[in-house]
């Protein structure tokens, strides 16, 4: 059996909205965030993972990594189903929110690994050869003693992703990592990506609009569109089967992104 | 013992942060000064007009007054996560932060917050246990002792247990503050007094649904040697464990709304 297995995995939200006048009640709407969705992913692997807004990415990742109690379906992490067995399934992963701090706002990074080290229990010689590894690898050294709030986005990512990386998971989700970093940031941080997936065999999956991002890491994605799978392969197939207009415009010039638009636009999303 | 430890690391954390920004911190420590002083002061009022209410002096009022005050504080101090922050973590989504981490969701919660400035609430209560205590002469052998400890223990998960109907209706998306601040607030305003001075349909609410009278007025009374309902001096000792039955209880629903938990956000 795969590492991660995914089986028919399906999430509804309720959604209420404003009352709208003449009418007493409250319209309810139900959002189907995920309808049907399979997928393996064997160790070791490092997947891209995209889709527009709202295609259930994000509540993918929130179901995996034992946030959310999808309504049917089953899913396992290396044996366990992550929202039955929490604790003992969230010890082996490490997850970062691209949009979200898990660490204390106003203390220095060394006082918040300290206390992850404590929350993951990690003994204490495992923790210093880990956060020497990580401190180096993530440029982090001089950062050790500043206060989180008082650091650059880049920084701050940096920070979130030694954090998340503490306790030494066997799984890494990510979720939209890149966001708002610069160049030299967003490179320094691919780099470190696949140093930690070749180096542990980590395996990764990563949730991104930057395409960029999944063309220098990701050898096979997952698109993903209102709640559906609809495409699993490699990332030069993927490009080769919806860039359809290349061959007719040859002298414009087009970004991934552009193939990517249009391979949205082909799929009705 | 471990999450012991780590609460104590946590609660070490959260006094560094505050003191990130001590002119604030300051301010509002004098601020809580002010608004407890101003509560202790309505209660010496009332005493200089009346003496007396039924047959409580004016030192049981006090020593009432001060249970209530350090119990209700202790509790907003070290409680906070479940008294302050909850409802702020489910509906920003933090929640998510706590379910990625191999503990119990409650004991994050807990050591995700802590509200030292009530630390002058607590004094101004200590000073009116001590009045009371004084005024009306308690003569504190070991048993009263051992008694005043268990009520302040036992207040400690009573006042928990009803912060968390809060947690459990937010979890839910229900904004329902003021169902929840009835019990807790109203709970703690009422009862800074004892519960027999009030018409049967509020002794029945702090005696049965929330227990402030088995978990305070009882042993309170028994201390002051003038039982509570004329009940003996042994339930004194035996009915504070209400408040923990009724942590027990909030407990279990807590744990059964989580699964309901929808997260918000990214």
């Amino acid at each position: 059996m795969s590492y991660i297995s995914v089986d028919h995995l399906c999430k509804t939200f309720t959604v209420r909205k404003k009352r709208e006048k003449g009418s007493f009640f409250r319209e309810k709407e139900t959002v189907h965030a995920l309808k049907d969705v399979s997928f393996e992913i064997e160790k070791g692997e490092l997947v891209g993972y995209i889709g527009p807004n709202g295609a259930g990415k994000s509540t993918t990742v929130k179901i995996l990594s034992g946030i959310l109690v999808p309504e049917s379906g089953n899913v396992t992490v290396g044996g366990l189903t992550p929202w039955t067995d929490r604790k003992a399934h969230v010890r082996r992963v490490g997850v970062v929110f691209g949009q979200r701090t898990q660490l204390w706002w106003d203390v220095p990074l060394l006082d918040s690994y300290s206390l992850l080290k404590d929350i993951y229990r990690v003994p204490e010689d495992a923790y210093r050869k880990r956060l020497d590894e990580l401190t180096e690898a993530l440029q982090l050294g001089d950062l050790l003693r500043t206060p989180l709030r008082l650091l650059s986005l880049g920084q701050r990512m940096r920070a979130e992703l030694c954090g998340s990386l503490l306790h030494s998971p066997e799984l890494l989700f990510l979720d939209e990592p890149t966001i708002g970093l610069d160049a030299v940031s967003k490179l320094a941080l691919r780099d470190f990506l696949q140093w930690e997936n070749r180096e542990k065999g980590t395996t990764i999956l990563l949730t991104t609009h930057d395409m960029e991002d999944i063309a220098a890491l990701c050898s096979r994605v997952m698109v993903l569109g209102h709640g559906e799978k609809l495409y699993d392969g490699g990332l030069q197939e993927m490009l080769l089967k919806y860039d359809t207009k290349r061959t007719v415009q040859v002298e414009e010039h087009r970004n991934i992104d552009h193939v990517i638009a249009d391979m949205y636009r082909d799929l009705g999303l | 013992m471990n999450t012991l430890r780590l609460y104590g690391r946590s609660m070490a954390i959260l006094i560094k942060s505050q003191l990130q920004y001590p002119l604030s911190f300051l301010m509002q420590t004098v601020a809580q000064l002010v608004m407890e002083g101003g509560e202790m002061l309505a209660l010496i009022l009332l005493i200089d007009r009346f003496d007396r209410l039924n047959q409580w002096e004016a030192g049981d009022l006090y020593f009432f007054f001060g249970l209530m005050s350090v119990s209700f504080y202790l509790t907003e101090i070290f409680g906070r996560g479940v008294t302050g922050n909850f409802p702020y973590m489910v509906r920003t989504g933090q929640l998510d932060t706590v379910l990625l981490r191999p503990r119990g969701v409650l004991t994050q919660v807990l050591c995700s917050a802590a509200d030292p400035r009530r630390i002058t609430c607590i004094a101004v209560g200590t000073v009116s246990l001590v009045i009371g205590s004084n005024l009306s002469q308690i003569d504190w052998t070991l048993p009263k002792i051992l008694l005043f400890a268990e009520s302040i223990f036992f207040s400690f998960w009573l006042i928990l247990g009803l912060f968390m109907i809060e947690a459990i209706l937010c979890i839910h998306s229900v904004k329902s503050v003021e169902l929840a601040n009835t019990l807790t607030y109203g709970g703690r305003s009422a009862c800074e007094y004892p519960s027999d001075i009030y018409p049967r349909p509020l002794r029945i609410l702090f005696t049965v649904i929330a227990p402030f009278a088995l978990v305070m007025h009882v042993p309170a009374s028994a201390i002051l040697g003038k039982p509570l309902y004329g009940w003996p001096m042994w339930t004194a000792f035996v009915t504070p464990l209400s408040g923990l039955a009724l942590f027990g209880i909030m407990y279990l629903l807590f744990r059964k709304a989580m699964r309901f938990y929808r997260s918000t956000g990214s």
